[in-house]
């Protein structure tokens, strides 16, 4: 026979269901977010390891300019070194007619066997080239799909000054291009740089490279030292022009990528984890509410004889099945959403296979948190009821605080209308339970202000990296330097307003043990291109002598002003010296060391010169500009800022927003649940004092301010206090989670502010309507019959 | 307490037009087997000042009855009127300020705000009525003028109710209405509600039903009601009223 309390728990279930669905949905939007996050994040890092895993990344890279291919067996002999993989790999560049702009690329020697032992690639499209044939190519997919290329189109590329044409016959994925990005350019471009594959034979005859080799992977023994295996292939390759090799850490796309996933892991464990805690707390500051308003059933449960424990798992089967009902409908909710999100990744994130999957023990630990929060709620409500005498539980209502509160009466009481002097006694009487509920109101805001945060932070980042910071228009990137009279050829371009030259140079910097690897940015002293600034947005002047490094730069190197750094050049002269660092910027996107480009370039021991240049164009003659600008030698590439912001916002721009209006949306789903519940919970707890007013005389009108009273000094501390805590978590969060390519700034702009007020006081605006219909229509004449 | 006896001036024995008149009042609740009919084709005349008791037992309509006066509730049909107020068919705020204008309700369960205190319960009325008398008159009539600043659970059950019968006349109600008022009481402590009562209705002159299924109650009154199974079976004219120190149960 079926247990009588379990019916009661299904009919308690019934008649609550407003109150039971709004708290299931509480639970719903913490265990979506949860469970979404997580998994999307688990997905990307699983992705990335399996391409890594799959195309056997390689864990040492090094680049010389030429070495005979004898050397590999050598490298190989090194202590640590397992497989070695030699390789030709050149800049190029390549002319479409569709563009003026400029497009550089690299191209990569395929060995004759098609797919090489490393890095090897993830054919998205087509074939591999036939080594019959060595105008076959394989281009990178992300470039592919920016240009549209299909197989069977031909591409022209400028090999080593000859212009050459091949053919593309498939595209693909490598784990060294995830993100291709080159030095100068602080995003991805997929648009104007394009990595190219060709048999051998092709490339190694265009750049006479036949019986040798100018870049190496190679894959390290387990257990190896990276250092000694890094210094060993530095001293075998020094001879032919080593540029330092280098680990994992130190690969463009993987450090780049590395960063994103920090920064994914922020919008996606951290938050979602602090949200779903807020929610858990939530559930609690609901259910115990809840249970308590049934003290009157408690009571005259334990009257009849159940024991406490009876009692107790009375109430823990009904939380529980609240907590279940809302933890599947947020697994429903997450999956759906984690599909969603995981399209807006695939954009951005170059994975062959990157698909949303629901991590079983994240839906464990969701259930786990959920039902724990819940029952843990109701133990400490029914044992606090449990604790009274069952004569004294059963007194209806819930007995007020008997205190007058003195300063009630005297600041005019007689003024003040009696309900709200009851609101007021309310409050005042039971500060723990008005504590709570404010608190439970108040974490709402966070809980929006997380999502609105990711607008403002991108906006800030773009407004400070590429308004403030790298403030021109494009970048042309040279194959070698150019001496300052290409900036006079550039400037006398029409269309170009002002142009800068910019010596970048690839080097690594030493600290002690400590090394970076990057590139040194030589600007122009007064430079108005690029203007490095400090935290307070300050432009910082570039010194004549010393460097100046990116805050992340110094931290990692452990580093201060004043401190001796060695530059070691990682090209043409090797030139090793030390500098002191004179300067610390604080970048936002990217970690930048700058000098000052007479410095770098006495450094060099060179004239004069520069290999990047930056300008500041008139749009409407940018068709001409480019034009003009193709047909200069020594052009490598170019990039135009306004092209990849767009690529930006529609990327990352995109990925992180759909995240953000995720998270703002429950969020305010919560803001309403716990609202809405307390509203319902203090009139349910007070409908027979209510029936009772109305009964005497007093409107609704009347009647409703004892609630709202109550709820309306409760919002009003509620919403700035938790516009301060939102502040404060988002500042912890933003400063705990750092990363060296993007540091999110805690920027909250006051609009998010309001706006996540505003939801929250909309929350409480609609629970109040819902509640005062129900005030409307309480049943004067059953209240009087029954006391509870 | 002095509670006068007033024979000779009692109203209903005065020729003088009826303050509450219902005609063919009927109320059922739920319907098809559910169906429970509280109240069947009542009609019922009361005079101004007159001080009326319903008896019955459980189930027989009294409270119904006194609902629908109160504007507590609507008849399912037939009419009600107080004065020139149609009580049925009235919306709920028409039936609220009949309420806060004219009646005072005095409960079994007293009904008392917990979170106000003895005088502010009595306020709470006071506020909202167009003629009230002062709160410390009220409870002085009841005799609690030394309990104001309590609250109602620092209260005995009889404290409560007269505390109840303060707020109900603090209003100078028209009508006052009083469903089983001693029915959680002691005979000592019932008495004292009672009498209170009676003294409301002798010296304010306020029109009073008293529902009480205690027929000892009965000698207090003008004119006594039996109800049963939703009619009135009987209609008892009591020209000998007793005091309620002498009521006895």
């Amino acid at each position: 026979m079926v247990n009588v309390l379990d019916i009661k728990v299904l009919r308690d279930l019934w008649s609550m269901r407003l109150q039971v669905l709004s708290i299931a949905l509480l639970v719903a939007a913490g265990v979506a977010v949860f469970v979404m996050s997580l998994s999307n994040y688990l997905a990307l890092v699983g992705a990335m390891e399996a391409h890594y895993r799959n195309e056997r990344f390689a864990d040492v890279f090094a680049s010389i300019t030429r070495a005979p291919l004898v050397i590999v067996d050598r490298l190989r002999e090194i202590d640590g070194v397992g497989i070695v993989e030699p390789r030709v790999a050149k800049a190029v560049r390549v002319i479409r007619e569709d563009t003026n702009l400029p497009i550089s690329g690299r191209v990569i020697s395929l060995p004759a066997s098609g797919q090489p032992l490393l890095n090897r690639l993830h054919l998205v499209q087509g074939r591999w080239p036939d080594p019959l044939h060595p105008e076959e190519i394989i281009v990178n997919a992300a470039y592919a799909e920016a240009r549209a290329m299909r197989t069977g189109d031909t591409i022209d590329v400028v090999l080593n000054g000859r212009l050459q044409d091949f053919r593309v016959v498939g595209s693909a994925l490598s784990p060294e291009f995830v993100f291709a990005t080159r030095a100068a350019v602080p995003l991805p471009d997929d648009r104007n740089f394009v990595v190219l594959w060709a048999s051998e034979d092709a490339v190694a005859s265009a750049f006479d490279m036949q019986g040798a080799f100018n870049d190496v992977l190679m894959t390290l023994a387990p257990n190896a030292s990276v250092p000694h295996v890094l210094e060993e292939v530095d001293l075998l390759l020094a001879p032919y022009g080593g540029t330092g090799a280098y680990d994992r850490s130190d690969q463009p796309s993987h450090r780049f990528l590395k960063d994103e996933l920090a920064e994914q892991e922020t919008l996606s464990m951290v938050m979602p984890s602090v949200f779903f805690g807020i929610a858990a707390f939530l559930l609690n500051v609901v259910i115990g509410r809840m249970v308590e308003a049934q003290r009157g059933q408690i009571a005259s449960l334990k009257a009849l004889g159940f024991r406490n424990l009876t009692i107790a798992l009375h109430y823990f089967k009904l939380v529980s099945a609240i907590a279940l009902l809302g933890t599947a409908i947020g697994l429903a909710l997450g999956r759906w959403f984690a599909v969603g999100v995981v399209g807006a990744y695939r954009a951005f994130f170059r994975f062959p296979l990157l698909e949303a999957q629901l991590e079983p023990w994240l839906l464990v630990v969701a259930m786990l948190v959920s039902v724990a929060a819940a029952n843990l709620a109701a133990a400490t409500a029914v044992y606090r009821i449990a604790m009274l005498a069952p004569a004294e539980a059963m007194r209806p209502g819930t007995p007020p605080a008997l205190r007058t509160f003195g300063w009630l009466q005297t600041i005019g009481s007689k003024q003040i209308p009696l309900q709200y002097v009851m609101a007021a006694r309310t409050i005042l009487g039971r500060p723990l339970r008005t504590l709570l509920t404010t608190v439970g109101i108040a974490l709402a805001i966070p809980l929006v202000l997380f999502g609105l945060y990711w607008f403002d932070a991108i906006d800030h980042m773009i407004d400070v990296s590429f308004g403030r910071i790298e403030r021109g228009d494009a970048f042309i990137t040279f194959t070698e330097p150019v001496s300052a009279d290409a900036l006079y050829e550039l400037q006398a371009i029409p269309g170009v307003l002002k142009a800068e030259l910019q010596r970048v140079v690839p080097i690594r910097l030493r600290a002690g043990h400590r090394t970076y690897r990057t590139s040194v940015t030589g600007l122009e002293s007064g430079s108005e291109l690029k203007i490095p600034r400090d935290s307070a947005l300050q432009p910082i002047a570039v010194l004549s002598d010393g460097i100046m490094l990116s805050r992340t730069i110094a931290r990692q190197l452990d580093l201060d002003l004043g401190d001796s750094v060695t530059i070691e050049v990682l090209e043409g002269n090797r030139t090793v010296r030390d500098a002191a660092v004179r300067k610390i910027s604080d970048d936002i996107l990217g970690a930048s060391v700058t000098m000052e480009r007479t410095a770098l370039n006495r450094l060099m021991r060179e004239g004069d010169v520069g290999n990047v240049a930056t300008l500041r164009i008139d749009p409407r003659q940018s068709e001409l500009l480019w034009s003009s600008i193709r047909l200069m030698p020594k052009v490598e590439g170019s990039s135009v800022k306004a092209l990849w912001l767009a690529l930006f916002n529609e990327t990352i721009g995109g990925m992180v927003l759909v995240g953000a209006l995720i998270l703002a949306g429950f969020g305010m789903l919560i803001a309403i649940g716990v609202v809405y519940n307390s509203a319902r919970i203090a009139l349910q707890e007070r409908a027979w004092e209510l029936a009772s007013l109305r009964i005497v005389g007093l409107t609704r009108r009347e009647v409703s301010a004892v609630i709202f009273g109550e709820l309306a000094v409760e919002l009003i501390v509620a919403v700035p206090a938790g516009l301060l805590i939102g502040w404060y978590l988002i500042e912890l969060i933003a400063s705990a989670r750092a990363s060296e390519s993007f540091q999110i700034p805690a920027v909250i702009d006051p609009s998010s502010y309001a706006i996540a007020a505003l939801l929250v006081i909309g929350a409480a605006v609609s629970s109040f309507i819902a509640i005062r219909r129900r005030i409307d229509t309480l049943d004067l004449v059953a209240v009087l019959k029954a006391r509870d | 307490m002095q509670v006068r006896e007033r024979e000779a001036t009692n109203p209903a024995t005065q020729p003088q037009a009826p303050v509450f008149v219902a005609r063919g009042l009927t109320k059922v609740y739920g319907s098809g087997d559910a169906q429970v009919v509280a109240l069947k084709d009542v009609n019922l005349d009361i005079r101004q000042g007159e001080f009326i008791v319903l008896l019955g037992p459980s189930g027989s309509g009294k409270s119904t009855l006194l609902n629908i006066l109160g504007g507590l509730d609507a008849p399912t049909s037939g009419t009600a009127t107080w004065r020139d107020h149609e009580l049925t068919g009235a919306g709920d705020d028409e039936l609220t300020t009949y309420r806060r204008e004219h009646v005072g309700f005095v409960f079994q369960f007293y009904n008392l705000i917990p979170s106000l205190t003895v005088e502010e319960n009595v306020r709470l009325v006071a506020q909202i009525a167009s003629n009230p008398m002062r709160p410390a008159e009220a409870l002085e009539l009841v005799g609690l003028t030394h309990r104001a600043g309590h609250f109602p659970s620092q209260l005995s059950g009889g404290e409560q109710q007269r505390v109840a019968v303060a707020r109900a006349i603090v209003k100078r109600p028209d009508i006052l209405l009083c469903d089983e008022p001693t029915g959680a009481l002691d005979v000592d402590t019932g008495r004292l509600v009672l009498a209170a009562i009676a003294k409301v209705n002798a010296e304010l002159s306020t029109t009073t039903a008293v529902i009480t299924h205690n027929s000892a109650i009965a000698g207090m009154a003008d004119r006594v009601l039996r109800l049963s199974g939703g009619r009135i079976v009987k209609e008892e004219p009591n020209p000998k009223r007793i005091r309620a120190e002498d009521v006895t149960w």
